[in-house]
């Protein structure tokens, strides 16, 4: 029976100088997922995807794609593994359509029954009225939408995306999350990194968080999901000093007073019984917006720096600094 | 390393090349400039005497051939083989372009060896454009004339330019020497202007370090001196020692900076 595991990195190091980059990163991905790989700027997100690709040598572990071991040093990666680090960059004397031919043409051959042309990747990421100008006429957006293409012509089973979507508009974030899925369902192993919570857990079945260089969480997003505390909403009332008296009487329900409300941290079921007690209480909801979801909360929790030790409740006060004492 | 994989890459390489402005006026200026050179000695009452086979140019064709090589072993030699292997690989850090080469399935040894396949192949064919042209430019504004060697001996036209075409192949080594120097110095520095620039500037100074009376071990260890070694070709008898010993020296540089080059380029970390 075929192994489902695309990507095998166990022990993964890197050390810049006296600086230790990556300190023993393990990461799996299976195929037919998309694997969400969250992180701080500078946690070593871009640094392990560029190990992952060939690009950085590694200083320890060992890293297997698609069963096939990545060499340490100055070896290729397999046809049928791709990624995009970085912000893309292409040649801007050739056109679009030179470019994808030369990677094209450095591509190993073999699997041509899944490679799709030059002319049908353009069609796909809607370059193609624009296949012939030079890119150094393209915009950040177009290039990323290049990228993809010099990706789809390769018809990956392992993918591997550095923030994928960060230059691109709403309707090139639509199209890049719809790829990163139908590879998936094509039984691609999609690895994605992102800043973005709402788009890792749209997209990700899995995810691993790092810190500082070292792995803080790995498992299914719903685990994640059950470890996260509770979301933190910000309401207005019409007496926010009685509401403030009221929470003190309902478990589950943190209330702290800020400058433009009350800032209520709790689950869905115990938000909703504390607005029905507020009604009852003869105290109006003017307003309700959640602040803070449940995951990013998480998320903040597992990648604040070390030395900020300290209670869920402040790390909410370290995001916001308006915020005034617990009351309840 | 692999075969399909060299081939591939040199495959992308030449088409990088085809599409550059620079390439195409490179090997144009190769093309037009001895006849632009031919067409003016014509012209003009003087001669350059100052050259080996100046006083020749306006009785033979040959010699207008072997005017240009002395002239272009000065320093348009050394720039022509560097123009692309100095810019083959900092290009790729000037586009940011290695992260999507070395993520296509080929192996550091294949890009390198492909690219060094493509740089020494431009130094070859823009020096063989200049050799052919220089020979037709004379042939045709000056007239194929028999050729007086540099031992007074008369050569015929038949004998004339393969003594001229193998004075021209035998600057190849150190025109290849240059590629390698400008190879390394291009993975070094990542800069095309270092890559480019340095090489010509080391050309020149050998050039001049081989005019000052100085030991002869320094000359004869200068890769310039390659340059000079057609000059056995052009007398009576001929004499092979500079020629093979210059080719030994450019072998033994050419041998080093590849190493090095390649080393620094299977090490490096692509980051940023």
């Amino acid at each position: 029976m075929t192994s489902r595991v695309a990507l095998e990195a166990i022990g993964v190091s890197k050390r810049y100088g006296s600086r230790n980059v990556l300190n023993e990163i393990d990461l799996t991905a299976e195929r037919g997922s998309v694997h969400g790989l969250l992180g701080p700027n500078g946690a070593g997100k871009t640094t392990l995807l560029r190990i992952l690709l060939g690009l950085v040598h590694r200083d320890a572990g060992s890293i297997r794609l698609l069963g096939r071991p990545l060499e340490s040093r100055g070896g290729s990666i397999a046809g049928d593994v791709a990624g995009i680090v970085d912000a893309p960059a292409f040649y801007p004397y050739l056109t679009g359509r030179q470019n994808l031919a030369a990677l094209a043409a450095l591509d190993r051959d073999g699997r041509s029954s899944r490679r799709c042309s030059v002319d049908e990747a353009l069609e796909q990421v809607g370059l193609a009225e624009h296949a012939n100008d030079r890119v150094a006429g393209y915009s950040a957006g177009m290039r990323q939408r290049l990228a993809v293409a010099a990706v789809v012509i390769r018809a990956p089973r392992l993918l591997l995306l550095d923030e994928p979507t960060s230059a691109l508009d709403p309707r090139g974030m639509r199209d890049i999350r719809a790829l990163a899925r139908r590879l998936a369902d094509d039984d691609t192993a999609v690895v994605l990194s992102s800043h973005d919570m709402s788009e890792v857990e749209e997209l990700c079945a899995t995810v691993t968080v790092i810190n500082g260089g070292r792995v803080v969480f790995s498992g299914a997003v719903n685990e994640l999901r059950q470890r996260a505390p509770a979301a933190v909403y910000l309401v207005r009332t019409s007496d926010d000093e009685t509401a403030c008296l009221v929470a003190s009487t309902h478990r589950g329900v943190k209330v702290t007073a800020v400058e433009r409300g009350l800032e209520v941290s709790a689950d869905v079921a115990a938000l909703d019984a504390y607005v029905i007690a507020l009604g009852c209480a003869g105290i109006a909801v003017r307003a309700l917006d959640r602040r803070v979801r449940s995951l990013e909360s998480l998320f903040l929790e597992l990648t604040r720096p070390a030395a900020d030790a300290g209670t869920a409740a402040a790390i909410h006060d370290a995001h916001h600094n308006e915020a005034s004492p617990v009351l309840s | 390393m692999s075969i399909t994989g060299v081939r591939a890459v040199v495959g992308v390489e030449c088409m990088k090349l085809a599409a550059q402005i620079k390439t195409q006026l490179v090997l144009g200026l190769c093309i037009v400039g001895p006849f632009l050179f031919a067409a003016a000695i014509h012209m003009q009452s003087s001669l350059p005497t100052d050259t080996l086979f100046g006083r020749a140019v306006k009785e033979s064709g040959f010699a207008v051939s072997l005017v240009v090589l002395g002239f272009a072993a000065l320093w348009v030699v050394p720039v022509l083989a560097s123009v692309v292997g100095g810019d083959l690989f900092a290009s790729e850090d000037r586009h940011n372009t290695w992260k999507m080469l070395l993520t296509r399935s080929r192996s550091r040894a294949d890009v390198f060896v492909g690219k060094l396949i493509v740089a020494l192949g431009f130094s070859f064919v823009a020096i063989a454009l200049l050799a052919v042209s220089s020979i037709a430019a004379g042939i045709f504004i000056i007239g194929p004339g028999s050729l007086i060697d540099l031992s007074g001996i008369v050569r015929p036209p038949d004998e004339a330019w393969r003594r001229v075409t193998l004075a021209w192949m035998s600057i190849l080594p150190a025109a290849f020497t240059f590629t390698a120097l400008a190879v390394v110095l291009s993975v070094v520095s990542r800069s095309s202007i270092v890559g480019i620039g340095l090489p010509v500037v080391a050309g020149l100074t050998m050039q001049l370090v081989a005019m000052v009376d100085g030991p002869d071990l320094i000359r004869r260890l200068l890769i310039t001196s390659g340059f000079e070694a057609w000059h056995g070709l052009l007398a009576a008898p001929l004499f092979y020692q500079p020629l093979l010993r210059g080719t030994i020296v450019c072998a033994a540089y050419f041998v080093i900076c590849i190493a090095i080059a390649y080393d620094r380029l299977r090490r490096r970390d692509v980051a940023g």
